[in-house]
């Protein structure tokens, strides 16, 4: 992409702008139930985006033209190294306490499995999806991933369809997601909050953020060794992840599926 | 429709995925981004002054990250790399990491991550707008199941070890 329209100074000062204003928000705290939802400048951050869109409303165009929003598309992936690097600075100096939980960080990848034994048999007898559904649902859809139904399947395959689908919805809406569920989670106390750190390793960079901000916001006296969790664990998944996935998690959501009663030959259609 | 859709996402998808492909121009884009996080935190990290040292070390560790990335002979994500290195150089071990913790310190964790989710708002297309309104529901539902599913499993797998 040309390189005028990805340092546009309208796109970055409108991102800057819209910064500042949900920092100085600051976090939210609402009751819900039994727990509490936190809302972090993050979501704040996006939901100003959004309304920004000029994809969205075309008032906008004024002041961000299509061809400049366009351009924020490949400065999401950079944008999150400076993050990345950041949160790796704080697995150094814990670094004795995670080799200590090591074996716990290392079995909670198998958690991955999870997401298929939930959302494998919803989608396949509740919302009647096709194969899509082992595409959408044997994995948590990160660019590993990706790359393995790509090469096995093709991405203009119902299984490419199934995984790019949650790709999209993983990229727009899971950090917020992920945020508020790992808020909310540890509000109820029911699991240990060392253990959600971890859990929020199983996501992509934002997620990860999101999801480990929300906790250390909840713990704020845990902050360092819940970040450094995360951290570590998120560096795990990107290390054995794509492994798990390929040699476990595949092969099972395909066996699943079958014993779903779903049709390996025929092709589904969406209902559109 | 639905298969070229998938297939724009795709092209567009693998170029962003490798930002050590194009270093010179990663180089400038992420200069910018810096510049927005460094804002960013302004507000609920440190002054400007202050977070500096600790900005500009982030931007290095991210391009020393990526030129391994880019030099080593077998795959792995950027994301893992530029996140190997700064272990590294906080690790008590490493010469002068608690300069080098001390001068992150001063930079805020999620004020770092508001500008990634401004650029994700400004980003969405026509495109993605469609595919919800169109098929989308069945996929958000899903999706959101296998959050739920990945990370309540991993969470209690890692709650009975601990």
């Amino acid at each position: 992409m040309d390189m005028k329209l990805l340092l546009d100074w309208r796109l970055h000062l409108t991102v800057v702008l819209a910064s500042l204003l949900a920092e100085a928000i600051g976090i939210l705290r609402i009751p819900l139930g039994p727990g509490t939802l936190l809302l972090l400048p993050l979501f704040y951050a996006f939901i100003i985006g959004v309304l920004l869109n000029p994809h969205l409303f075309s008032g906008m165009q004024r002041i961000i033209p299509k061809r400049v929003s366009n351009a924020a598309g490949p400065l999401i992936m950079i944008s999150i190294l400076p993050f990345i690097a950041k949160f790796g600075s704080t697995i150094g100096p814990a670094i004795e306490q995670i080799i200590a939980a090591g074996p716990a960080l290392i079995l909670q990848e198998l958690g991955n499995l999870g997401t298929m034994l939930l959302a494998l048999p919803f989608a396949v007898l509740v919302l009647r999806m096709g194969r899509e559904a082992i595409g959408a649902t044997y994995s948590i859809a990160r660019e590993p991933n990706i790359a393995i139904i790509s090469d096995k399947y093709g991405l203009r395959s119902p299984e490419g369809i199934g995984i790019m689908g949650v790709y999209v919805v993983g990229t727009m809406f899971g950090t917020l997601y992920f945020a508020l569920m790992a808020g909310y989670l540890a509000s109820l106390n029911v699991l240990d909050i060392r253990a959600l750190a971890m859990a929020c390793g199983v996501g992509s960079g934002s997620m990860v953020a999101a999801c480990s901000g929300a906790l250390a916001e909840a713990a704020p006296h845990l902050r360092d060794e819940l970040l450094a969790f995360s951290g570590a664990s998120n560096l795990l998944t990107y290390a054995t992840g794509l492994y798990v996935s390929l040699f476990i998690a595949l092969p099972a959501a395909e066996w699943l599926y079958k014993r779903l009663g779903g049709n390996p030959l025929q092709e589904v259609r969406h209902e559109s | 429709m639905k298969a070229d859709t998938t297939s724009a996402l795709n092209a567009e998808t693998l170029a962003e995925l490798r930002p050590e492909q194009q270093l010179g121009k990663t180089a400038l884009l992420l200069a910018a981004v810096c510049v927005a996080a460094w804002f960013s935190n302004m507000i609920n990290g440190a002054p400007l002054i202050q977070a500096l040292p600790g900005m500009v070390l982030l931007y290095a560790m991210v391009m020393l990250g990526l030129v391994i990335g880019r030099l080593v002979p077998f795959y792995l994500p950027s994301v893992a790399w530029v996140s190997l290195v700064s272990i590294a150089m906080t690790l008590p071990s490493f010469p002068g990491s608690a300069w080098v913790v001390e001068q992150l310190s001063h930079v805020n964790f999620l004020a770092v991550v508001t500008p990634v989710l401004a650029y994700a708002g400004l980003a969405l297309t026509g495109r993605e707008f469609t595919m919800f309104r169109q098929t989308g529901w069945k996929l958000v539902i899903v999706s959101l199941l296998v959050f739920t599913g990945t990370f309540v499993a991993s969470a209690f797998i890692a709650h009975l070890i601990l």
